[in-house]
Order: C-alpha cells, then sequence, then structure tokens
C-alpha cells in the first residue's frame, strides 16, 4: 500500500460523511447533494481498491521476463 | 525496471502513440475547437446585442446567449478536457490508451449530446444554459432535446474516464510502476471527479426529460440539482487548468516541483477534499437558509480557492528557483527568461494574470451579505470570463497548442503571430470584464438582452455596455484566431517536423543551489487578499448608495 491509497482514500471517507450530513439537512432539499456525493464517495472507494491491487507477476500475464 | 514516465518528454511521447489513439484524440480535439468556434460567435453576437450595436429581438438574443452558454461552458470545456485527460494519460502510460472503446463510446455520447443541445437551444424557448423546465414548460418538445444533450453529455462523462483510469493503471497492475506520478495521479483524480459531474449531470436532467416524454412528475428540485453540477462544472475546469500548467512547466521549460511529487499530489487530492463542502455558498440566495448555514457556507468558501493557489504558489516558485539559476534578476526580471516566444507560454501568462482577476472579484460575490446584490446583475458575466475565457479556455489551447503538433508532427502554425493572441484577448477581456464588473455594481442585469427600461435607464449604463460589446469583440477575435492556429495543427502533413511542439527551454537539467528565494508566489497571494479588501469595501459602499433591498432570486 503506497501513498497513492492514503491520498484517494480520504476524499471516499469525506465525501461520504458529506453525503450523510446532506441526506439529514432538514432545509433546502440536499437530497441531490446527498445522491451526488454518495456516487463519488463509493466511486472513490472503488478507485482506491484498484490502487490497493497488487501488480499481476509477468508469468500470469503470459509474459516471459527479458 | 521500474519506469517513471515523469522523466520522459511528453511531446515525444504523443508523437510515439499508437496511430488509432492519435486518431480519436484528434477527433476530440477538432470536436472540442467547433464548440468553442460556435460559443465565441454566440456570445459575439449577445455581447454585441448587450451593447446596443445589433438590433434583434430580445428571443434571439436569449438564443445566442444559449448556444454562447451551453457551447462553451459545457462541450469546448468539457470535450477539451476529455481528449487532454485522454491525451496526457496515455502519454504517462506510454503504451497508448488502454479501454480505447470506452474511449470511443464516450466522445461519441458527448457528441450526440452536443447535437440534441444543439436542437434544443434552437427549438421552442430560449432556455439559456441551466435548461430550467419552468421557462421550457410551454415547449416539452425543445426541453426534452435541451435535457437529453446534458443528458448524454453526462453519459460520456462516465463512460470516457475509465479508459484514462485503466491506462494510468495499467503500468502498475504490469508491475512496471510502484506509484502514480504527480502527474499521473492528478490525472486519476481528474478522472474519478469527471465520472462524479456526469453522474451530477444525470441527476439534474433526467427528472426533465422523464417530465417531457409524459412519464414523470414536474422537477419542482431542478434549481437545487442543478447547483451542484454547477458547482463541478466550475470548479473541473479549473483543477484542470492547474494540472495543465503543471505539466505544461515541465513540457516548455524542463522544470519539475521543488517540492517533490509527493507534496504535488496532496496539492491534487485537496481539490477533492475542499472543493465539495464549499459549496454551500451557491444556497445563499435560498430565502429559507438558516443563519448558522450561512455563516458556515461564508467560511467554508473561504477554501474554495486554497488547492488552486497552493499549486500556483508551487509552479511559480519552481520556476522562479530554476530561472534565478539560470541568471534571472529582480524581483521579476527572471520572468523574461521564461520562453514567451512559445504560444502556450503567452497563453499561461495571460491565464495567471486572469486568474487573480477572477479570485478576487469571485470572493467579493461569494460574500453572503453581496451575493444576494450582485448576483443577478452584470458583475457575475463580467468577472467570471476572467476564469472562462481568460484562466481556462487560454489554457486547454496552450495545452492543445503542444499536444497537436506533437500528435501530427506538424510545428506550431505561425508562433510568431500566435503568441500575441493571448494579449489582444487579455486587452479585450479587460476592457469587457472591468466595464461589466462596474456595470453590475451600478445595478444593470444580466440576463437581460435590452436593458433601455423605455428609455428610464441611466445613461452610463449604455456606456458601459457598449465598452462590454467593444471589449467582447476584441476578445472573441483574438481567441478565434489563436484556436484557428492551433486548429492548424491538425491539417494532416507528410512529412514530421524536427521540433512540432516550437521553441522551448531546458532548465531541468540543471541542478539549482538550496536555499534559493522565490518571492513572486506569495506577493502574488498578498496582492489578491489585498484587492479582495478594496474590491468588497467598494461593494458595499456602492451598494449601500443603492435604493434597493436584496431579496434573493436565481443561482449565480
Amino acid at each position: 500500500m503506497n501513498e497513492d491509497v492514503w491520498l484517494t482514500a480520504p476524499i471516499a471517507v469525506i465525501w461520504a460523511l458529506l453525503a450523510v450530513a446532506y441526506a439529514l439537512a432538514p432545509w433546502g432539499d440536499m437530497i441531490g447533494y446527498a445522491w451526488v456525493w454518495g456516487f463519488g464517495s463509493v466511486l472513490f472507494l472503488g478507485l482506491t481498491v484498484l490502487l490497493s491491487r497488487r501488480p499481476t507477476p509477468a508469468s500470469e500475464r503470459g509474459e516471459t521476463i527479458p | 525496471m521500474m519506469t517513471d514516465p515523469s522523466h520522459s518528454d511528453y511531446p515525444q511521447r504523443l508523437a510515439a502513440l499508437p496511430r488509432q489513439d492519435a486518431r480519436l484524440l484528434r477527433a476530440m480535439a477538432g470536436a472540442s475547437l467547433v464548440a468553442l468556434a460556435l460559443g465565441v460567435l454566440g456570445g459575439l453576437l449577445t455581447a454585441l446585442a448587450r451593447a446596443g450595436f445589433l438590433d434583434i429581438i430580445p428571443n434571439t438574443g436569449y438564443r445566442f446567449l444559449t448556444v454562447h452558454g451551453v457551447s462553451v461552458f459545457f462541450y469546448w470545456l468539457f470535450v477539451a478536457q476529455a481528449a487532454l485527460l485522454l491525451a496526457l494519460s496515455a502519454a504517462e502510460c506510454g503504451r497508448g490508451l488502454v479501454w480505447l472503446r470506452a474511449a470511443r463510446a464516450g466522445f461519441a455520447l458527448m457528441v450526440a449530446g452536443f447535437v440534441f443541445s444543439m436542437i434544443g437551444a434552437h427549438v421552442g424557448t430560449p432556455l439559456l444554459y441551466d435548461g430550467s423546465p419552468g421557462l421550457g414548460a410551454d415547449s416539452p418538445l425543445g426541453l426534452l432535446a435541451f435535457s437529453l444533450g446534458y443528458l448524454l453529455l453526462g453519459l460520456g462523462l462516465m463512460v470516457l474516464p475509465a479508459s484514462a483510469i485503466a491506462t494510468l493503471l495499467t503500468p502498475r497492475w504490469q508491475g512496471r510502476q510502484q506509484s502514480l506520478s504527480a502527474v499521473g495521479f492528478a490525472l486519476f483524480v481528474w478522472a474519478g471527479f469527471l465520472i462524479v459531474t456526469g453522474f451530477a449531470a444525470l441527476y439534474a436532467f433526467l427528472p426533465a426529460a422523464l417530465w417531457a416524454l409524459g412519464i414523470g412528475p414536474f422537477p419542482a428540485s431542478h434549481g437545487t440539482n442543478w447547483h451542484i453540477v454547477f458547482h463541478n462544472m466550475h470548479y473541473l475546469p479549473l483543477m484542470a487548468t492547474v494540472i495543465l500548467w503543471y505539466v505544461l512547466a515541465r513540457v516548455l521549460t524542463g522544470v519539475r516541483s521543488i517540492f517533490g511529487d509527493r507534496f504535488s499530489k496532496i496539492v491534487f487530492s485537496m481539490y477533492l477534499v475542499f472543493v465539495p463542502p464549499t459549496s454551500l455558498y451557491h444556497m445563499f440566495l435560498e430565502p429559507d437558509l438558516p443563519g448558522v448555514v450561512r455563516v458556515t457556507g461564508s467560511l467554508l468558501s473561504l477554501f474554495v480557492s486554497v488547492p488552486t493557489l497552493t499549486a500556483f504558489l508551487i509552479i511559480v516558485a519552481s520556476l522562479e528557483v530554476h530561472a534565478r539559476h539560470q541568471g534571472g534578476r529582480g524581483l521579476f526580471g527572471w520572468i523574461g527568461l521564461l520562453p514567451w516566444r512559445h504560444p502556450s507560454m503567452s497563453a499561461i501568462g495571460v491565464a495567471v494574470l486572469s486568474m487573480g482577476l477572477g479570485i478576487v472579484f469571485a470572493f467579493v460575490l461569494i460574500q453572503g451579505d453581496l451575493a444576494p446584490l450582485l448576483s443577478d446583475t452584470f458583475f457575475v458575466p463580467g468577472y467570471f470570463h476572467f476564469f472562462t475565457v481568460g484562466t481556462v479556455s487560454l489554457t486547454l489551447l496552450a495545452a492543445l497548442a503542444v499536444v497537436l503538433p506533437a500528435l501530427g508532427g506538424r510545428p506550431v502554425w505561425r508562433p510568431g503571430l500566435l503568441r500575441w493572441m493571448p494579449w489582444l484577448a487579455f486587452a479585450g477581456l479587460l476592457v469587457f470584464g472591468v466595464a461589466g464588473v462596474t456595470a453590475g455594481y451600478l445595478g444593470v442585469p444580466r440576463r437581460v438582452i435590452d436593458i433601455s427600461y423605455q428609455g428610464l435607464a441611466p445613461s452610463l449604463w449604455h456606456g458601459l455596455m457598449g465598452a462590454v460589446g467593444l471589449g467582447g469583440a476584441v476578445m472573441s477575435l483574438a481567441l478565434t484566431v489563436f484556436a484557428a492556429g492551433i486548429a492548424a495543427s491538425l491539417w494532416p502533413q507528410g512529412q514530421r517536423a524536427h521540433e512540432p511542439a516550437g521553441p522551448m527551454v531546458a532548465w531541468g537539467r540543471d541542478a539549482v543551489q538550496p536555499g534559493g528565494s522565490a518571492w513572486v508566489g506569495p506577493v502574488s497571494i498578498l496582492a489578491i487578499v489585498i484587492a479582495m479588501y478594496v474590491f468588497t469595501a467598494i461593494g458595499f459602499e456602492l451598494m449601500r448608495s443603492l435604493p434597493v433591498i436584496a431579496i434573493g432570486g436565481g443561482g449565480h
């Protein structure tokens, strides 16, 4: 796990908190904000998972090591 | 062996891309420039009409304004961003685009969206760029076409960045790269933010399309949903601008950040941390907004430019330290050593100055007490053209002036002429912006084509709007020549040029001495803060002298 993961994961967390706050806000009909930042939170969570995926060894990819 | 793409030369990497990638990227750049040309034409006609130089019925003027806003703000800015995102991602990877079909499908959706948006702009009531269902209620067909345009654009923005993400991650998954470079990370989060913005467009415009088809209720919450699309659509181009400055500084001068890749990554990730919570200020015009939320929104809005200004400081300080190492002297003398003969450098210079002015007036506008007074005046178009034209459009064009010659192997067309066009555009922008902001302070309404009010309007309004028309005409002419010159690189050429990217310097090879000074960045920020204070004070004094009470209205 490297810095890319640690810099991307907080985006997912902060956006999730923001989505919850907007979903519960009693004013201004902010549910749209909640949906958009909630979607963004899930997306960046997915991107964080992709960033933390380990490299596939060359032998498993069918490549020869030069 | 691990590869570090940042050690390689972007123009050379772009020139080596597979032919199918280059063809797609050139098509996308061409489509974005068509949208820009149409948008500039619509803007010019609108400015001339508002100045009273063009005698048209108001409805025609609103149609020009719709074409202008939709073409420039949604299609030029976002198709160009998508093209540059893919181009730079492919250059980072070094082996061409991955998931090319997703990139092609996303582009096709965007083009289809543009066609529908233009149909919507010409059918029924002109909906301006926000496509309010309230305006289109009497013409459901026009509203449907208009909404379909943004829905297709939104889908395109969700599909296309997947190719950039897969391209950026492939070297890592193949074990050729341990972590993304600073530019790679910036492109990665930029791609993610584009997908979220595409989703926001779907969320905002799907209800209007369903209503127009007769299968959904009337979208009563469109205004609130529009705010979120609008917020993202504003800050994405600014984020793209700063990323492109970062890349172009390296391409044009060879200089990398003196603060290191990790700090740059932190700044790029800050965009996504700071931008969403700051969106509260768009709600300032809602009359039922609680006071505590209004205060919180005002405080959060102060953070909105933190990432932009920090990235600006990184770039300027890195350039200054290297330029001083090359012999640059005096507080500003080192700036003369930058490669100003390259049109991209001129465009970036103008973009930086425009951003400074734009930020000053933006902070005036987003203050809780001034927002209701200024948001429906010409202050808004007066200031935001410093961003849309001076900052973002010129930066995108600066990047295309590097990317397209590299892709096509054709040198930049007449760089000696083109390098002056950003400065000419800036001259027009200054006239347009200063007259527009002054007009806004004096109460000239925005989105009103005829401001004569049966001869009751103050005569000063007409003089100011005349200056707006004149500045707009100069700005349009310069921007058109600059864009057309860059588009000339799309023309096929048989033999590849030796130096397609144009005149540059290579300072990055020399190690700089530790402890070098770099003052221009901090001095610029200080100047911006002082100017914000001055213009806020002027705004309050002027508004207090006017016999008006702000009660809120539409969003800015």
